[in-house]
């Protein structure tokens, strides 16, 4: 994956300069960066999802997306959660529902589960699509420490399991750290990437 | 949701408000001086077991069901997508809305009376009539839901590349439940009552086609026998369709048992 971007604006606000980017499968990066600085869209022009920018974008790999939130179908269970919108089978899902932790909650809702649970199982969809590149926008946010810890600790196994490459956007190094992922700083304004 | 546990509390009063407007109706019908203007509710229901009898209410109520479900049918379908398209699409909404608003505001006899004359008086009119009056209202409500859609649920679905059918069909409706739940429940028993205006004008079977009849010769017990026979139905596609499959669509927002 490969983004030559010259330049993203809000209206009038420059919010990213110029910024070269070039990730590979198996490959980890992760982009720090304090709030409000530019880092969900950027991420969000890496995953083809706003397309309003200067510049050219080469996605050929499969990307999958992990949000700040699960983002979640609640009137679909744990299992159609996963197999809609990756569009996998019955059994893979039940698979990644496993190796997740999530065995035994598959006809479960959303409502039903806990907020770690949920993120889980958001994890588990992101894998089922088998992407090349794994997008993650903060998806430690806002989780207990014990949690993180787990949640971190889950999604180093699994990509190195699946040779996915990563680009994780985070304010915190601590979780560039535990998935052994190589930092770039957005500063900045208009925001550009830099050595950290 | 709380008060589920105990039914009785709410059936009961519902039986009892039913009965005193029986009581009424039957005093007042022993008090008339015209018989034939208010019979009792036993003559009425009298009648209605004879027409049970001779099959004729089957055959008339299929009639008029059978209307009544092909505009709602179709009143449904056009008025989702209009309403989706207005709510998602803000030039599509400052385009069709004056549009929206005038067909709101036009009479259903006017549509009916209209309907029949350019199209003729056939089945198609009659179906065509009462979808267009309810087709605005259904849209109307289906855009104030497709204006409020989950920014978040959308982009997920973008993400991960969901088809236009499978978004629409996991992403979209089931956020619409409410209002599509809401329109069909207004729909039907708006739908039924203008069916039986086009069949009062303009058809020679179902029940608005006997009450026009019965209208004729100042029939009132038989008036009332259909007109009560068919709200029956009514009420028992409510209970036994709507509600289940309504109660179906929301059982994701019950909490853990």
């Amino acid at each position: 994956m490969q983004l030559e971007l010259e330049g993203k604006q809000f209206g009038p606000r420059e919010v990213l300069g110029r910024i070269s980017l070039s990730v590979a499968k198996g490959e980890r990066l992760a982009i720090l960066g304090p709030s409000g600085i530019g880092k969900s869209t950027l991420l969000r022009i890496l995953a083809g999802l706003d397309p309003k920018f200067r510049g050219r974008l080469d996605a050929g790999d499969r990307l999958a997306l992990v949000f700040q939130e699960p983002v979640l179908l609640p009137w679909r269970d744990a299992l159609a959660n996963i197999t809609l919108p990756t569009g996998c089978d019955r059994l893979t899902a039940l698979d990644w529902l496993g190796q997740v932790g999530l065995a035994g909650h598959e006809n479960k809702f959303p409502r039903q589960l806990s907020l770690g649970q949920q993120r889980r199982l958001a994890l588990a969809r992101a894998f089922a699509a088998g992407p090349d590149i794994l997008l993650a926008d903060e998806p430690f946010a806002s989780l207990d420490p014990e949690t993180r810890e787990r949640m971190l600790a889950l999604t180093d196994a699994l990509l190195t399991r699946t040779g996915a490459g990563l680009v994780l956007v985070t304010h915190d190094p601590d979780e560039a750290a535990a998935l052994k992922a190589r930092t770039l700083r957005l500063q900045g304004n208009p925001a550009v990437l830099q050595n950290d | 949701m709380t008060d589920s546990g105990k039914p009785r509390s709410a059936v009961q009063p519902g039986v009892l408000s039913v009965l005193a407007m029986l009581a009424v109706w039957t005093v007042a019908s022993q008090l008339t001086e015209r018989p034939q203007t208010l019979p009792a509710p036993w003559q009425v229901l009298d009648r209605i077991g004879h027409l049970m009898a001779t099959g004729e209410l089957w055959f008339n109520a299929g009639m008029t069901l059978m209307r009544v479900g092909a505009s709602f049918a179709l009143a449904m379908a056009v008025g989702l997508a209009i309403g989706l398209l207005m709510g998602r699409s803000r030039t599509v909404d400052d385009w069709l809305n004056p549009g929206l608003i005038i067909f709101l505001n036009v009479p259903a006899l006017v549509v009916i009376v209209l309907c029949y004359i350019w199209i003729g008086l056939n089945e198609t009119a009659a179906i065509f009539a009462v979808a267009l009056n309810k087709i605005p209202v259904v849209a109307v409500m289906i855009r104030e839901g497709a204006r409020a859609l989950r920014p978040d649920l959308d982009e997920m679905a973008r993400a991960f590349r969901m088809s236009t059918i499978s978004r629409l069909r996991h992403v979209v409706l089931p956020q619409l439940a409410p209002q599509i739940a809401a329109s069909a429940r207004a729909g039907i028993s708006l739908i039924w009552k203008i069916v039986l205006v086009v069949e009062f004008l303009g058809r020679s079977n179902g029940v608005g086609f006997k009450i026009h009849l019965l209208f004729s010769s100042f029939d009132v017990t038989g008036v009332l026998a259909w007109a009560l026979a068919f709200v029956g139905v009514m009420l028992a596609i409510d209970l036994f369709v709507l509600r289940p499959w309504e109660r179906r669509a929301n059982r994701w927002r019950q909490d853990a048992a």
